[in-house]
C-alpha cells in the first residue's frame, strides 16, 4: 500500500470509527462497513470525501464462511483510484440497506444483485427481478444453486471423458428430462404473466369516464425493430408524450457470470467476447487487466502497444457503427448505417488478420496477446488510421452533423444534466456528453495510456445531439492515439513468460476497468487460488447506462425514446449478460 | 349515348389500371435497386435475370401468405380500410391527360380518362380522401401502434394540406383554368417550374407528406411504431396498402409533372402524339428517383415539428407565393410579358427571407429548449 | 357537361372491383389457421394491456379546427384564380384585402399559441 492510501485510511478510520474496518484479508482491499451504518457512511463518502460516482455494486457468495458480501466500488468523478466498501450479510434472509437514495445509479445493479444473488435491499424503490423472470425459483449466482443440467462445479468437466472418450452431455442428460414444470403447466400455451408488479408501477390503464382521455401503457420491445435487440421499454403515454418509462431486460440472459465461474480463467477470455459483441477487443482488455492485477504480471511493451491499437480500433468501429445505427433510429433508411459499416468492415479485416476472427476476437492473453501482427498488417493499420479513417470521419461529419432534421430531432431531447449523469452512474460517451470530463484512460490510467497525447472529449448539453457529437470527437481522439501507437510500436516479445493453458491466480480480489467504447467496463474477480474464479462479475456499461433512461425520456415524445435509446448505444449481449 | 364511347371509356380505365399496376410492381423494384445503389449494395438480383422477376416473386409470396385478423378488431372496417386506401390512388389520375389524342381504329382517342374543368379541385378532393383509409385502418386494428399511426396520419394531413392547396393556385393563375389539360397546354412555351419555383418546391414537399414518404413517413414510422397503421395487416390486405402507397407516389409525380413540368409536352409532341406518354414517363421516372433519393438520405422528422413546419413555414410561404404570382401577372399584363419573370425573382427572394427567418427561429427554439430543460 | 364525369364513375367501379378482387385473392389462396396467439394484437411480442382502441388525447385539436377554416378559405382562391386576369388590378386589391383578413386570423391564432402543442 502506498503512503497516500495509508493516510486516506487513517482519515477514514478516524471519521467513521467503529462503523468501518479495513479489510485485512490477503489480497483484498477496502473497508468492511457495518450493515446499519452503510447509508450513513456512503452519504459521508459522497459528500465529504468526494466519492460521488458509484461504479459497481455486486455481491459475492462466500459459501464456506456462510456469508454474502455486497461490494461497492466508489470513485471520484474528478479521477483517481477506487474506494471499495463491503457489507457482510448472512446467507439466510440476506438483507442490506439500499443505496439508491444516495447513489441512484445503484437501482438496476441492486435489482440485479437481488435477482441473481438474493440480497434484499431494504428501501429500494422497485426491487423486482431484472434478468430472470418473475416466478423463477432461487437465485442462480449463489454457490449452492444448481442449474438443471448441472454436471460439475468447475471446468474442465472430468465426466466428459471418463475413459478417454468424449461424449456429449445431451446424450447423458437429454433435454427437458430434468426440467420440472408445475402441475398443469403447458409451455406451448403458456402466456407470460406475473408482470402485475411491473404494470402496477405504470399508472392507471382503465378506461375513464366520458370526456377523459386515457393514458396508454405500451410495450416497445422485446420484438421491436429499434430496441437494438430484445430490449423492452414499457411506456405510459399521454397521446405521444412519455409519462413513465421502465426498461425491462433479460430476454437474452444466459447467466454469463455463473458460466464464467464454472470456466477456468483462460476459458473466460473468449467468453468475454460475447458480452458486447461489437467490441470484443475491449472486453478482452478489461478482463485481462483484472486477472493480471491478481497475478501481479505486466505484459511486455510490444503487447501493450498492440493492446492499445486493438482497443482503439474497436472504439472506432463501435462508434462509427453506433452513429450509423443512431441515424437509423432517427428514421434514415440505412444509408448512414451502411456507409458506417463499410468502414467498420475494414477494421474487422485487421481483427481477422491478427486474431483469426472478425467479431469474436479472443486476442488478449494474461500477460500479453495471442499472436503478433502478421506481415503487412501494420502497414494496413497505418494507412487506415493515417489516411482513410480520418477522411471518412470527416465525411460523415460533413454529411450528418449539420443536417437540419438531425439537429431538430437531437437538440434538447433526452437531456441528462452532469449531476444526474454522475448520480446515475452513467459512463462513457453518455457521461462525457453531459459535461463530465471523465475518461478512465485519463482519470485512472491503465496500460500505457499515460504515454499518449489525446484530449478527453466533452460536450456540455447532455442531449441526444451531443451524445452523437461526442462519438465523432472520440473517434478523432482515438485516431490520434492510434497514429502515435503505430508510430512508436516497438519490437520485442508479445507475451510475458510462457503461454499457459492453465494460469495460476493467487487468492484475492481485483477490479479491472477499462474505458470501453460504451463506457466503463469493469470486471470484478475473486479468486480462491483454484483453477476457476470464485466470483466473476461484469460491470456492464450498456446495462448501467440504462438506469438514466427514464429520466432522459420522460416528457419527450415516443419518437424521442427511440432516439434516446439509440444515443445511449446499448448491446443486448452486454445488457442481459 | 354512344355504346362505342362507353366501351372506349371502359377500355381506357382498364388500361390505366393495368399500367398503374405494372408500374407499381416495377416501381418497387426500381426503388429497391436505386436504394441499393445509393447504399453501396447490389439490391435484388436473384429472381429472374438481374432480379427482374422480383416483383412477381413478391406478389406470389403475398398471395400465399396467411392473413391474420386480430381478435376484437372491427372486422368490417378492418377489411374495408385497405380498399378505401387504394381507391383514391387509382382514380386520382382520371383527370390527367397522358398525351394528346391519337387516332386509333378510325377514332379520335384522347390519351386520358377524361378532362374535367375542375381537374385541380378533383385532385385535391381525392387526395384528401385517402387519409380516411389510413385512419380507419389504425382505428379498427385494436392495436396501439396502429392507433398512434392513424392519429399521426390525420395530424399530418392537416399540416400539409393547406400549403398543398395554395401551391396549386400558382399554375391555375398562370393558366387561367383548373383543367389539367389546359394547364399543360399553357406550358407550351415554358414550364411553370421556372415561373413557379417556390410553388413547385412547396408542392413537392407537401406531396411527400401526402404519400407518407420519408422524411414524413410518420404514420408507419418503422423505428417507432413498428409499422404504424398497417401493423396488423398481412398478405394481400397489406399488399393493398403497399400498392396504394406506391401508386400514390406515381400519381403525385404525374400530377407534379402536369402542373409544373409541362406534363406530356416536349419537342415534336404535336407532330408525333405518341411521344407524349414517353416524355411523361421520363419526367415521372426522374421525379420518382428524387423521392427514392430523399428516402435514402433524410431521417424522419418528428410529427409535432411537421405541424409547426407546415403551419408556420409552408403556409405563409405558399400564401406569399400566391400573392406574388398575382402581382407578377398584373405587372406582365401592364408592362409586357417579360415581367412574368418577376414572379420567380420575387418568390425566390421571399423564399430566402422566410428560410433565413426560420433558420434563426429554429436555432433559438432549440437553444431555448436546451436551457429550459437544464 | 356531366357526361365528362361518367368515365370517373366507370373507373371508380372498376377500381372497387380490383380492390375487392385483391382481397378475394388473398382470402382464397392464403392459408387460414388462426390460433389464440396469432390473433393477439401485436405489441412487440408482449400481451397487450388494455384495449388498443381508446380515447387518445389529440393535442392538435385546435389546429384541426383552424385547418377546416383555412382550408375553406383556400377554396375561395380557386375561382378567383381563374378569373384573375379579367379582374386585373381590382382582383389583386380585392384578394389583398382577403389575404389580409386571413392573415389577421392566422397571426392571432399563432400569437394565442393555437399552433403550439403543449
Amino acid at each position: 500500500m502506498s503512503e497516500q492510501t495509508l493516510v486516506a485510511e487513517d482519515i477514514i478510520k478516524t471519521r467513521f470509527g467503529e462503523a468501518v474496518e479495513a479489510d485485512g484479508r490477503k489480497g483484498y482491499e477496502g473497508y468492511l462497513v457495518k450493515r446499519e451504518k452503510l447509508v450513513e457512511v456512503a452519504t459521508a463518502l459522497r459528500d465529504e470525501f468526494g466519492y460521488d460516482y458509484l461504479s459497481s455494486v455486486t455481491a459475492v457468495d462466500y459459501l464456506p464462511e456462510d456469508k454474502i458480501e455486497v461490494v461497492y466500488h466508489l470513485f471520484k468523478s474528478t479521477g483517481g483510484p477506487s474506494l471499495v466498501i463491503k457489507v457482510d450479510a448472512p446467507r439466510e434472509n440476506t438483507s442490506v440497506p439500499s443505496l439508491v437514495p444516495v447513489y441512484p445509479g445503484a437501482e438496476l445493479q441492486e435489482r440485479e444483485a437481488w435477482d441473481l444473488m438474493g440480497v434484499k435491499f431494504e428501501g429500494h424503490p422497485d426491487l423486482r427481478r431484472i434478468l430472470m423472470w418473475e416466478g423463477f425459483a432461487g437465485h442462480p449466482l449463489r454457490k449452492d444453486w444448481r442449474e438443471a443440467y448441472f454436471e460439475e462445479e468447475g471446468k474442465p468437466f472430468k465426466s466428459r471423458w471418463p475413459d478417454g472418450h468424449v461424449y456429449r452431455i445431451e446424450d447423458k442428460n437429454p433435454f427437458a428430462k430434468n426440467v420440472d414444470y408445475p402441475a398443469g403447466f403447458d409451455p406451448e400455451s403458456w402466456v407470460p404473466e406475473g408482470e402485475a408488479a411491473l404494470y402496477a408501477g405504470m399508472g392507471a390503464v382503465d378506461v375513464g369516464s366520458n370526456l377523459r382521455t386515457d393514458h396508454v401503457v405500451v410495450n416497445l420491445g422485446p420484438q421491436h425493430p429499434s430496441t437494438h435487440g430484445v430490449f423492452r421499454m414499457v411506456v405510459t403515454l399521454d397521446g405521444e408524450t412519455i409519462l413513465k418509462l421502465k426498461p425491462v431486460m433479460g430476454y437474452l440472459h444466459r447467466n454469463h457470470e455463473k458460466i464464467g465461474e464454472r470456466n477456468t480463467f483462460l476459458q473466460n477470455m473468449p467468453f468475454t467476447d460475447r458480452l458486447d459483441y461489437l467490441s470484443s477487443m475491449s472486453n478482452n482488455f478489461g478482463y485481462a487487466l483484472a486477472v493480471e492485477k491478481l497475478m501481479g504480471i505486466k505484459p511486455p511493451e510490444r503487447a501493450e502497444y498492440l493492446r492499445v491499437i486493438m482497443a482503439e480500433l474497436t472504439r472506432i468501429s463501435n462508434h462509427i457503427f453506433a452513429i450509423g445505427m443512431f441515424l437509423n433510429d432517427l428514421g434514415a433508411y440505412f444509408t448512414p448505417a451502411l456507409y458506417a459499416i463499410q468502414e467498420r468492415e475494414l477494421i474487422l479485416d485487421i481483427f481477422e488478420a491478427v486474431s483469426g476472427s472478425r467479431m469474436m476476437c479472443n486476442y488478449f492473453r494474461f500477460g500479453g496477446v495471442a499472436r503478433d501482427l502478421p506481415e503487412g498488417v501494420l502497414e494496413k493499420i497505418r494507412s487506415l488510421v493515417v489516411d482513410r479513417l480520418p477522411r471518412k470521419v470527416d465525411e460523415l461529419d460533413l454529411y450528418l452533423t449539420n443536417n437540419e432534421i438531425i439537429r431538430a430531432r437531437g437538440e434538447g431531447v433526452g437531456v441528462l444534466t452532469p449531476e444526474q449523469a454522475i448520480a446515475y452512474s452513467a459512463a462513457g460517451p453518455v457521461l462525457r456528453a453531459s459535461g463530465v470530463p471523465y475518461d478512465i484512460r485519463r482519470a485512472d490510467p491503465y496500460s500505457i495510456y499515460d504515454r499518449f497525447e489525446f484530449d478527453v472529449a466533452v460536450r456540455y448539453h447532455g442531449d441526444v445531439y451531443d451524445r452523437y457529437l461526442i462519438r465523432m470527437d472520440e473517434m478523432r481522439q482515438s485516431l490520434r492515439i492510434l497514429q502515435q501507437a503505430v508510430r512508436d510500436l516497438p519490437e520485442g516479445p508479445i507475451q510475458e513468460g510462457k503461454p499457459q493453458y492453465q494460469v495460476r491466480v493467487p487468492a484475492g480480489e481485483s477490479y479491472g476497468r477499462v474505458e470501453g467504447p460504451k463506457g466503463e467496463l469493469g470486471y470484478y474477480i475473486v479468486s480462491n487460488g483454484k483453477a476457476n474464479p470464485w466470483r466473476y462479475h461484469v460491470r456492464a456499461p450498456s446495462f448501467i447506462n440504462l438506469t438514466a433512461l427514464e429520466t432522459m425520456a420522460v416528457g419527450d415524445k415516443i419518437a424521442d425514446a427511440v432516439a434516446i435509446l439509440g444515443s445511449i448505444d446499448i448491446v443486448l449481449g452486454e445488457t442481459d449478460r | 349515348m354512344d355504346l362505342a364511347l362507353l366501351l372506349e371509356w371502359i377500355i381506357k380505365s382498364l388500361v390505366l389500371i393495368l399500367i398503374l399496376l405494372t408500374s407499381f410492381a416495377y416501381l418497387t423494384f426500381y426503388e429497391r435497386k436505386a436504394l441499393a445503389r445509393i447504399q453501396v449494395r447490389i439490391g435484388p438480383n436473384r429472381a429472374g435475370p438481374g432480379g427482374w422477376l422480383q416483383p412477381v416473386a413478391d406478389a406470389v409470396k403475398l398471395i400465399f401468405k396467411e392473413e391474420l385478423t386480430p381478435a376484437k378488431a372491427y372486422k368490417v372496417i378492418f377489411v374495408i380500410a385497405p380498399m378505401l386506401t387504394l381507391l383514391p390512388a387509382l382514380i386520382i389520375l382520371a383527370v390527367v391527360p397522358f398525351g394528346s389524342s391519337i387516332t386509333l381504329f378510325g377514332r379520335q382517342v384522347s390519351l386520358g380518362i377524361t378532362d374535367i374543368n375542375v381537374g385541380v379541385l378533383y385532385i385535391m378532393a381525392v387526395a384528401s380522401i385517402s387519409v380516411y383509409g389510413i385512419v380507419l385502418a389504425g382505428w379498427s386494428s385494436n392495436n396501439k401502434y396502429a392507433m398512434l399511426g392513424g392519429i399521426r396520419s390525420s395530424a399530418q394531413m392537416i399540416s400539409y394540406e393547406l400549403a398543398l392547396g395554395l401551391s396549386i393556385i400558382g399554375p391555375i393563375l398562370l393558366a387561367e383554368s383548373m383543367s389539367i389539360g389546359e394547364i399543360i397546354d399553357a406550358q407550351r412555351g415554358i414550364w411553370f417550374l421556372f415561373l413557379q419555383p417556390v410553388g413547385a418546391i412547396i408542392f413537392w414537399t407537401a406531396t411527400l407528406a401526402e404519400v407518407n414518404r420519408s422524411p414524413f413517413d410518420m404514420p408507419e414510422a418503422e423505428q417507432e411504431l413498428t409499422a404504424g397503421y398497417h401493423v396488423e395487416y398481412s398478405g394481400m390486405k397489406f399488399a393493398l396498402f403497399f400498392i396504394a402507397e406506391y401508386m400514390k407516389m406515381i400519381a403525385v409525380s404525374v400530377i407534379l409533372a402536369a402542373l409544373f413540368l409541362g406534363g406530356y409536352r416536349g419537342p415534336f409532341v404535336d407532330q408525333v402524339p405518341l411521344l407524349g406518354p414517353l416524355y411523361l414517363f421520363v419526367k415521372v421516372f426522374v421525379l420518382l428517383f428524387i423521392m427514392i433519393w430523399v428516402r435514402a438520405t433524410l431521417p424522419r422528422i418528428r410529427y409535432d415539428r411537421l405541424m409547426a413546419f407546415g403551419w408556420k413555414l409552408l403556409f405563409p410561404l405558399a400564401l406569399t407565393n400566391v400573392f406574388l404570382t398575382a402581382v407578377g401577372i398584373i405587372l406582365a399584363d401592364t408592362y409586357g410579358p417579360a415581367f412574368l419573370w418577376s414572379i420567380p425573382l420575387m418568390s425566390i427572394l421571399a423564399f430566402l427571407v422566410v428560410n433565413y427567418l426560420a433558420r434563426d427561429r429554429i436555432a433559438t427554439a432549440s437553444a431555448q429548449a436546451v436551457s429550459f430543460r437544464r | 357537361m356531366l357526361i365528362e364525369y361518367l368515365p370517373i364513375a366507370i373507373l371508380l367501379v372498376i377500381s372497387t372491383g380490383l380492390a375487392a378482387l385483391i382481397v378475394w385473392i388473398g382470402n382464397t389462396f392464403g392459408p387460414r389457421r388462426p390460433t389464440l396467439r396469432k390473433s393477439l394484437p401485436y405489441e412487440s411480442g408482449m400481451n397487450p394491456i388494455g384495449p388498443g382502441t381508446r380515447r387518445m388525447p389529440v393535442r392538435f385539436y385546435l389546429v384541426a379546427v383552424l385547418f377546416i377554416l383555412f382550408d375553406i378559405e383556400v377554396v375561395f382562391f380557386l375561382p378567383w384564380a381563374i378569373v384573375f386576369r379579367q379582374l386585373g388590378l381590382f382582383g389583386l386589391i380585392e384578394m389583398f384585402v382577403f389575404i389580409f383578413i386571413l392573415l389577421v386570423g392566422y397571426v392571432y391564432a399563432w400569437k394565442k399559441g393555437a399552433l403550439e402543442w403543449e
